[in-house]
């Protein structure tokens, strides 16, 4: 096993493309770490002048926001519940999609019929109102952003689950598994889904790319937490100083897209390493 | 009384173009420490009646008695109960282990789903290794680690696990190398000896079959065509088929294979969805006559203990048949 573990890192290591996006992200973890100590105080609150330029004041490296509140504080207290909302987001997503494709795939006939259309009912859906209603519905929480990201964004990773299944149903090692008695919940979970996982994982890292925009979105809106920092709810409170104040937006919307960006990358990279053969071709 | 017991089998797949019967009216019994070979070109639904036996193919009709207990009626308790006595050994050993598993896990398999605690499982995992001979090393090893005829090792172990009374081999040989062939083939005949276990023994290479089995089973098209012990088929073929395949199967001796007439079959297997009628072998019998063509043979028995589906078969007047398409080559 730990030599397919090396195997893996080599791989991975053979992108330079996913090696930064890899150190991008680890950045961003890290800040988002650090943050409380790094900013130990509410980044909500008001610390100076209005509207200082960034690199204007060694105080305030990022300068501040209309309401001279530190944007460099609230970028990395946003880090949090950006990658927060992302992880959790694309975990849900990684879970109803792995559940709904595997059952389709692996019962099959009308039960895969059944799923099937409902997910392609969720996919006609337009994912931003959709996540819009569901907000909207439950409240403006950070948790209820995160399952209405989820909900919407399972549906690639369900039909990459079911395809995956259905390749994988048929072979032989599963077979034995039903000649020897196990049982159905056994054999999809414990023996087809390990070999079924790594295109899923790699969906589920771009999910996390998506889940990290519509947040955004969300909360630029204005629909986002109130009481959470967030990286597009500081560009929603920057919009309307676009014209004289635009690095209000422009800072938070820089650590928007190398974020995106470098999830993207790693994605990318876990292709190559998990699917050799697809790439190889 | 029979420890494996077949009564008239059919299996149908439900197609686009209609219905196709992959197994139709078979029945057969298989004795305790018995090996029966099941021999038949590709796509005659051999592999099918494995699976059909061991229920990974549902049947649609017929019966299939495991020890006197019905295992196609069983309910899924019963069921998981009697797999401990039927195990079944797959064709391609890169496809029949699982490869995120190592070796410890997968031949202990099946006494991990028998409810065995995990220190059983280790040692009887060991022993059986040993049987098949494999180091006890290679528990904590992956499958990718192993040559084609180490892996099938491996299976053999783990349908030995749970020592059943019937082993079902689907050509368990064909997708190794000739020189580990042997090996293989001895290992099994070897742990028969020391377990007396009985094999169902699916091939489409008669030299192999030949070499284990007691007796043959024939299958064309789904049906049986002949069955008799091993080495009255293999002297003396009653089907017009089965003198086909003795003859399509290669002789060592070169010389020997040249001075032999051979009768070579013509043409294709028919679709399984649109069987001829009368005899299905009708098609490419050599010696087939109208009544062939009109009326299907029934699997009769003639002398000793053998049974053949034909009008006119082989044993009782070959001579005076005219031979069609017999090749001198």
């Amino acid at each position: 096993m730990l030599t397919l573990f090396f195997d893996f890192v080599r791989r991975f290591a053979r992108n330079r493309a996913a090696l930064v996006g890899l150190f991008l992200v680890l950045v961003v973890v890290g800040v988002a770490i650090a943050a409380p100590w790094w900013f130990p105080r509410n980044p909500l609150r008001i610390v100076g002048r209005p509207e200082i330029w960034p690199f204007m004041s060694s105080r305030y490296p990022l300068g501040t926001d209309s309401l001279g509140r530190d944007i460099a504080a609230m970028i990395a207290h946003g880090a949090r519940t950006t990658l927060l909302i992302g992880l959790c987001a694309s975990l849900t997503a990684t879970i109803i999609g792995i559940t709904v494709g595997a059952t389709a795939a692996y019962v099959g006939g009308w039960v895969d019929e059944l799923l099937m259309r409902l997910t392609e009912l969720f996919q006609t859906i337009p994912n931003l109102i959709f996540v819009l209603t569901i907000v909207s519905i439950l409240g403006q929480k950070i948790e209820y952003v995160t399952i209405a990201v989820g909900v919407v964004t399972w549906t690639p990773i369900a039909r990459m689950t079911r395809a995956e299944f259905m390749s994988l149903r048929d072979r032989e090692f599963v077979q034995a598994c039903r000649s020897m008695g196990m049982g159905s919940l056994r054999i999809m979970f414990g023996e087809i889904l390990p070999n079924a996982l790594p295109p899923v994982i790699v969906l589920s890292s771009l999910v996390i790319a998506g889940a990290v925009l519509f947040e955004s979105a969300v909360a630029f809106l204005g629909l986002g937490d109130p009481n959470v920092t967030s990286w597009g709810q500081l560009i929603g409170d920057g919009r309307t100083l676009i014209r004289t104040s635009w690095y209000i937006c422009a800072v938070p919307g820089l650590a928007i897209m190398l974020t995106v960006l470098a999830l993207n990358l790693v994605g990318d990279g876990l292709n190559d390493a998990l699917n050799p053969k697809l790439r190889d071709r | 009384m029979p420890l494996l017991s077949v009564l008239s089998l059919c299996v149908q797949y439900q197609s686009a173009q209609g219905v196709v019967r992959a197994v139709d009216d078979v029945s057969f019994d298989l004795e305790p420490g018995e090996t029966v070979g099941l021999v038949g070109e590709s796509g005659c639904g051999k592999s099918t009646l494995g699976k059909a036996i061991m229920r990974l193919v549902p049947t649609s009709d017929g019966r299939v008695f495991l020890d006197g207990d019905d295992v196609t009626r069983m309910q899924a308790g019963a069921l998981k109960a009697s797999r401990k006595s039927m195990q079944m050994i797959f064709q391609d050993p890169y496809g029949s282990l699982n490869p995120r598993h190592d070796v410890g896990t997968i031949v202990g398999q099946p006494l991990s789903v028998a409810g065995w605690s995990r220190r059983d499982i280790k040692d009887r995992v060991i022993e059986l290794l040993g049987q098949v001979g494999l180091p006890a090393e290679a528990m904590r090893r992956y499958p990718h680690e192993f040559s084609g005829g180490q892996r099938q090792r491996l299976g053999i172990a783990r349908a030995l696990a749970l020592k059943p009374k019937v082993i079902i081999c689907d050509e368990p040989v064909s997708a190794l190398d000739v020189s580990v062939r042997a090996q293989v083939i001895n290992l099994l005949e070897d742990l028969q000896q020391a377990t007396g276990v009985s094999y169902l023994f699916i091939s489409h290479d008669l030299s192999v079959v030949e070499h284990i089995s007691d007796r043959l089973i024939v299958m064309y098209l789904g049906r049986i065509v002949e069955t008799g012990r091993s080495e009255d088929v293999w002297d003396r073929p009653a089907h017009p088929y089965t003198e086909a395949l003795l003859a399509a199967a290669p002789i060592a001796d070169p010389r020997a294979a040249r001075s032999q007439a051979r009768s070579v079959l013509q043409g294709e297997l028919p679709s399984p969805l649109n069987p001829p009628p009368g005899c299905s072998f009708s098609t490419r019998c050599p010696y087939a006559q109208a009544l062939c063509r009109e009326e299907r043979p029934i699997l009769r028995d003639v002398s000793g203990g053998r049974r053949v589906a034909c009008h006119y078969d082989l044993l009782k007047q070959p001579a005076a048949l005219p031979r069609v398409a017999r090749v001198a080559n």
